[in-house]
């Protein structure tokens, strides 16, 4: 069966989060909740949802065109719609006889071999389904989704005693179409993901109340160190709001069995209660553990004392050099005893749960990573530990060594054998970590071979069938000297007997652009003819790229912002993950995109065929969109603004990407010719004119500042051709110089180099 | 034998033609700061020091100090000395008005500075020790701690030391073990021992104010524990005059290889009652803005060594008759030539004064940048400033105290066996000198500052105000045919010393040994290439003004002398570089057991 059109019951955050998703999917999705009261609107909270959706940031729709593909209704007179779909989804309150009333009424309307799925966190599925029918248990799974569901990419299914076809049909819907991680649970108390992490944050709070710890040394503990995100314990529980606590905490010690060591912590400890009754329950209250107190016009971030219950000045964390897990179990002090106490225990409770809770160490560990964006699941941070080491541990603090522990010491939970991962299975035996269907991750093949090429920022690989893939690995894949090096060498090697290649690279984003902390520095020292030399090169390299003789497909995710997004640009095709965020961000930091980024957008808006007559709608949207250092939020937003082409492909799925590309670039080898050396005519000083016009209107407006007009005014230089006119022709190598000459003019500014300055130091651009 | 004459004419080069310290009066609270009244205190200073401070500098260095029972004496005629210097208002040049300071700018006090050491650095030690105290106290103390000491400092009635050192811990401040105790009523109760106290203990002042780190009972580990506090000799009395004897005492003075007349001082606080200064824990940044002014004024010591060592050595080569010129007799009626005929003489004589003059002209540039950094209304113009000062600091502190001792070496080597004797007082500079490579931070530990900290600091701000002035002026004089011979020397090695910097950026990065192996030369490096950019623009001014008018030699002087920095010193940056470029390995290859 095949999913056309889905449902979702229960416009709350998850809900309509789940139906944006669906949407962003290209999937019309129906999104019903109950009668609004004393409202001529009877479907006024589903619309409201959608409406309020299209104002958040972050954006739940990926377009806002998207929106469009939702139907809202209300759960009495549109019941009837969702008679048309294959997929209905619960999301209603957390409350059994709400959900059972509702699955009642689902009976008689739903298509007969319709999936009906609950988004419950709580409630076991042998209760949801108690009463139902048996067409209905066998359609009937779990669908746990993670919030925001656009972004967080674990889903949790509950099989239960749904039909294994419907379960595969589901499972490769939300895989490959919503572009989930799915993982597959039993039906016991916080499925996998909220059973470890609730026990981790609620162990976590206690220690901490315990052993009177800062709250900034607790979160600086349960963050880089152990890969977990920097919010640690108390910063993520102001993110998801404080008041969420108790009731997870009371459905967790009802439902878990006594002697569950989950049942140990306690109950919502005095300060919580005390500040959920005083409305401190996190980012979308007053405040939570931390707070920006503006009491006197100030802004000081201030964080609770545990002890006291008083708001104090934040202060750095005493973390010194611990940086590694290993290093921060070994201290000896009040933060080490800390985290020995919440990770030593966490990790054994999940080593205990494993088979209770999933088959095998691979979906715990995947569901960590993708639920709570660990770095590292449970058993992958064993193993950096050590398990002997860890078993010790555990053995000196007191604790029982899970059996699973037991059975990895002397080996590790993980090993790679013949270039192939394998985990331990409880069995004892090793078994090989699978990939779903058709995944290709480069990872795996870096596992099991030697790179064609490598430096210090980027290697080449051979993922097989004659296609090469370039990966960047410097630090937040920032291009230096070396990435490029390895570009022309990736050239070199494909156009040498291979067909075809691919620029990926699975870091959290595919290229934050130029170092330009390197540019800085050459700047700082007046290291001119170095400077421009490194720009020429660069345009020469990209250029190379764009007239290479066989394809070359970009596949982005994350961010792909200047110098990144200028290799999308010279690229035959992109093939995009949908969380691509895109944009030439140079004049953030005083510059103009300097390797052929103008050049590019430039000829692509002109050849735009959708564009009104004549070039300066071209001119002033290419302008527009570089002058403010547009990113767009979506790959489906890059389309707009044409950083993408119409015709470049979507993958939701970012386990997909590779795949996705490398079957896009076989299809273009096929029978390929590179593309054709372009011209344009531009129109020289008038179209410069002009836009100096808007900017000076943009000035006398106060929304930029005298410098912007500076930018601008080089960009305007650029874009409009320098010194041509409309019935000349101008060549890529010229524009490519307008470029340069642009570029190397702002660079000597000093306040191009503070706004440089500033975005190194703090990440945030300067407008001065 | 040693002569000295204050260098007037080179401060008004420096000050008023390479420089603009007219702009100084621009800056509020300077007006009064006029060209004109500098030069006039400048010639005063000369002449107290000339008359009072050269003639007590060899009987100070032959009879030392003297240490009986917790008391030190400082040698014959050093109280008269510092009655005159304190009388004179030389200790509140540069201080607040508020304070009963003359609020004039550091530029002046950079070269009175420099000519009290030329004439007397042992006794320059206990008027610039009151200066950094002045300093931390006026930028940490509270109002109250300011009113109590301030104006003592000022008008030099007290002075004050700086106690970091103690018997285990020099550099590494991090493992201090001196006590501070609260003491419940806001004091606090010190206890531990510091060494190397200049200045700690001394019969020319009636109170010595104290600046001492110590650390708190809650103090953390390492340098973020340690605090600053003020601890007096005498705790001050309500009438503004001195109280009680304070628990801290000098227990001996140490013997050393030079300056001989500053007294040393072993020092004991036993629950010494002293105030915080500044915040808790805080107190090593408090004693940084002390520290760093200490540097500045230890590289002008080097400097005023140098000059004197050249100003002795320049003497003795003219009068010194010594066989003949290697080309025949150059004054066939004397019965010998004077040995500066020599070329060797004067590759001598010159390196001195090459090294000499560009360095003052580097102390200009800092110092009158230090004032900027204080007084410009403008924050971005101060921030600038900063910046600058920040980054030649540590090459003022080394190079110049490598300059001076460099100096004093061929001072000797110029007089042969008079030099080596103590009748002729060069061998005393020698000694002097030697000191100055070592305190308030090893040479080796400039070096470290000015690659692991300077070079990478806001990545590579500081150095911008070096090198894009240097850049823009290689830029400017490109088109001047007759300035040819002094910027393409100049543009060549600052391109060697933006390879440098590259390299050592790019390769620190990876491995910290590698900026640790090549931190001296590429101090060294900077050092010359610096010299050279103000060799460079001391030649545009001379050339304009050699040709003719009164002093066209003394601008002749100037472009030979450049001329002489271009050829014969500047060279050695090519050599730094190709070291530089060796990397680590090198020094690292050998095992420690191997040594």
């Amino acid at each position: 069966m095949t999913i056309r059109k889905a449902a979702v019951i229960g416009a709350g955050v998850m809900g309509s989060g789940i139906a944006a998703q669906i949407a962003n999917a290209g999937v019309p999705v129906v999104l019903l909740d109950i009668v609004a009261k004393d409202n001529p609107n009877r479907s006024a909270i589903a619309e409201g949802a959608v409406a309020r959706m299209l104002k958040a940031d972050p954006a739940p729709f990926m377009h806002p065109s998207a929106a469009k593909l939702v139907t809202t209704g209300n759960l009495e007179d549109d019941l009837g719609l969702l008679g048309e779909c294959d997929w209905i989804v619960e999301a209603v309150l957390e409350d059994l006889d709400v959900k059972r009333s509702l699955y009642e009424r689902l009976e008689s309307v739903r298509k007969a071999d319709a999936i009906v799925s609950s988004n419950t966190s709580t409630i076991p599925l042998k209760l949801l389904t108690e009463g139902r029918t048996d067409a209905f248990r066998k359609h009937f799974v779990i669908t746990h989704f993670f919030n925001p569901p656009r972004y967080m990419r674990l889903l949790e299914i509950v099989p239960g005693e749904a039909e294994p076809e419907k379960v595969a049909a589901l499972s490769d819907f939300a895989d490959r179409r919503l572009g989930k991680g799915v993982v597959v649970t039993k039906d016991t108390p916080g499925f996998i993901a909220n059973r470890i992490g609730g026990y981790w944050i609620a162990a976590g709070l206690a220690h901490a109340i315990d052993l009177a710890l800062d709250i900034e040394d607790a979160d600086a503990a349960m963050g880089r160190p152990f890969g977990f995100p920097k919010t640690g314990i108390f910063g993520l529980l102001d993110l998801v709001g404080i008041d969420l606590m108790p009731h997870v905490g009371r459905s967790m010690r009802a439902t878990l069995p006594k002697n569950d060591a989950y049942q140990k912590l306690g109950g919502t400890p005095p300060l919580v209660e005390k500040m959920i009754a005083e409305g401190y329950t996190g980012r979308k209250g007053k405040g939570g553990f931390y707070r920006l107190d503006r009491s006197g016009g100030k802004r000081e971030k201030q964080a609770i004392d545990l002890v006291t219950g008083e708001y104090r000045p934040v202060r750095e964390a005493r973390l010194g050099d611990a940086k590694t897990a290993g290093a921060i179990l070994q201290r000896q002090d009040k933060i080490g005893e800390y985290a020995r106490r919440v990770m030593l225990s966490t990790l054994g409770y999940a080593a205990s749960l494993v088979p209770e809770i999933a088959d095998d160490v691979v979906a715990v560990d995947e569901a960590m990573r993708l639920g709570y964006n660990w770095k590292k699941g449970p058993f992958q941070l064993i193993d950096e530990i050590g398990p002997d080491a860890f078993a010790a541990a555990l053995e000196k603090q007191g604790m029982a060594v899970p059996k699973l522990v037991e059975s990895a010491r002397g080996r590790s939970f993980y090993r790679v054998a013949d270039g192939r991962l394998e985990h331990l299975t409880t069995s004892g035996a090793y078994a090989e970590v699978k990939r779903p269907d058709g995944v290709l991750l480069l990872e795996d093949v870096k596992r099991r071979s030697k790179p064609l090429a490598k430096n210090g920022s980027a290697s080449l690989w051979d993922i097989g069938d004659g296609v090469a893939c370039l990966e960047f690995h410097s630090k937040m894949n920032a291009l230096d000297t070396e990435s490029m090096a390895l570009i022309q060498k990736a050239i070199d090697i494909v156009k040498k007997g291979m067909k075809a290649l691919v620029v990926y690279n699975e870091g959290s984003n595919f290229s934050v652009g130029a170092n330009i902390g390197l540019a800085l520095y050459a700047a700082n020292i007046a290291a001119w003819p170095m400077i421009e030399e490194m720009v020429a090169s660069g345009q020469k390299i990209y250029k190379a790229l764009k007239y290479a003789p066989f394809p070359v497909v970009a596949a982005p995710s994350g961010m792909a912002l200047g110098g990144g997004c200028e290799i999308l640009l010279h690229s035959d095709a992109v093939q995009a993950h949908a969380e691509s965020y895109i944009g030439l961000v140079e004049t953030g930091v005083g510059l103009v995109p300097g390797w052929g980024g103008c050049k590019e957008m430039i000829m692509r808006w002109m050849a735009n065929k959708k564009r009104p007559g004549g070039p300066m709608p071209a001119i002033s949207q290419t302008f527009e969109t570089i002058a403010m250092a547009k990113v767009a939020k979506s790959a489906m937003e890059a389309k707009d603004l044409l950083f993408l082409r119409a015709e470049d492909g979507i993958t939701m799925n970012r386990d997909r990407l590779l795949a996705d590309a490398k079957a896009k670039a076989l299809a273009l080898a096929a029978d390929y010719t590179p593309p054709q050396p372009a011209t344009v005519s531009l129109p020289g000083p008038t179209a410069r004119a002009a836009l100096g016009l808007a900017v000076g209107e943009l000035q006398r407006q106060g929304k930029a500042t005298q410098y912007d007009g500076t930018v601008a005014g080089a960009l305007a230089e650029v874009l409009s051709g320098g010194d041509t006119d409309i019935v000349d022709e101008l060549t890529e190598d010229q524009l490519l110089a307008l470029e340069r000459r642009a570029f190397m003019t702002l660079l000597r500014n000093s306040k191009t180099l503070a706004r440089m300055e500033h975005m190194l130091e703090t990440g945030k651009p300067l407008r001065n | 034998m040693t002569t000295y004459k204050a260098p007037l004419r080179e401060y008004r080069f420096v000050l008023s033609e390479l420089f603009d310290v007219g702009s100084l009066a621009q800056l509020p609270g300077y007006t009064e700061a006029t060209p004109d009244t500098i030069e006039a205190i400048l010639e005063e200073a000369g002449k107290l020091c000339e008359e009072v401070l050269f003639p007590l500098n060899r009987s100070g260095d032959e009879e030392g100090c003297h240490y009986e029972n917790g008391v030190v004496r400082t040698p014959a005629g050093f109280k008269e000395a510092y009655r005159a210097f304190r009388e004179g208002g030389w200790t509140s040049l540069a201080c607040d008005p508020e304070w009963g300071g003359q609020g004039l700018p550091h530029t002046l006090a950079f070269f009175v500075e420099e000519m009290v050491c030329s004439t007397n650095m042992s006794f320059g030690m206990y008027p610039g020790l009151s200066h950094g105290a002045y300093r931390a106290l006026s930028m940490h103390g509270t109002e109250a701690q300011k009113k109590t000491y301030l104006p003592k400092l000022a008008d030099g009635t007290w002075s004050g030391t700086m106690c970091l050192t103690e018997p285990h811990c020099g550099t590494d401040l991090g493992q201090i073990r001196t006590k501070a105790i609260p003491a419940g009523d806001g004091k606090y109760r010190i206890t531990g021992t510091k060494i190397f106290i200049s200045a700690g203990e001394h019969d020319l002042t009636d109170n010595i104010v104290h600046l001492v780190l110590a650390r708190l009972p809650d103090a953390p580990e390492g340098t973020r524990g340690i605090s600053l506090f003020v601890v007096p000799k005498f705790l001050p009395g309500p009438d503004g005059g001195i109280g009680a004897r304070n628990g801290v005492r000098c227990g001996s003075i140490e013997h050393k290889m030079g300056i001989k007349a500053s007294a040393t001082c072993v020092m004991n606080f036993d629950e010494a009652e002293g105030e915080l200064v500044g915040a808790p824990h805080k107190g090593m940044r408090a004693m940084f803005t002390m520290m760093n002014a200490a540097r500045l004024g230890v590289g002008v010591q080097g400097l005023g060594l140098a000059e004197t060592a050249y100003q002795g050595a320049r003497a003795y080569a003219a009068e010194r008759l010594q066989g003949r010129a290697l080309k025949g007799p150059a004054y066939p009626e004397k019965p010998a030539d004077p040995i500066i005929v020599h070329p060797d003489v004067r590759r001598m004589l010159l390196t001195m004064k090459a090294t000499i003059e560009a360095a003052r002209a580097l102390a200009a540039w800092t110092a009158i940048e230090l004032d900027v950094s204080e007084k410009h209304p403008d924050p971005e113009r101060r921030q600038e400033a900063e910046d600058l000062v920040a980054l030649l600091t540590p090459i003022v502190k080394a190079w110049f105290t490598d300059v001076g001792f460099a100096a004093a070496n061929l001072g000797v080597q110029i007089m042969g066996g008079h030099g080596y004797i103590r009748e002729h007082g060069m061998e005393q500079l020698v000694r002097d000198a030697r000191i100055t490579q070592l305190y308030e931070g090893t040479n080796g530990i400039q070096a470290l500052d000015l690659v692991g900290r300077k070079l990478p600091m806001h990545m590579g701000r500081l150095l911008r105000r070096f090198f894009h002035p240097v850049s823009g002026f290689i830029e400017e004089q490109a088109a001047d045919q007759t300035m040819a011979e002094f910027v393409l020397p100049l543009a060549k090695a600052f391109g060697k010393l933006q390879q440098a910097t590259a390299h050592i950026a790019q390769a620190g990065l990876k491995d910290p040994d590698e900026a640790g192996a090549a931190a001296a030369d590429y101090l060294k490096m900077f050092a010359l290439t610096a010299s050279a950019y103000m060799w460079a623009k001391t030649a545009k001014i001379a050339l304009a003004k050699s040709e003719a008018g009164e002093d066209a030699g003394f601008y002749r002087a100037k472009l030979a002398t450049a001329r002489f920095f271009m050829a014969r010193l500047l060279p050695e940056t090519s050599s730094l570089l190709t070291v530089i470029a060796s990397g680590a390995k090198p020094v690292m290859a050998l095992e420690a057991e191997a040594f």
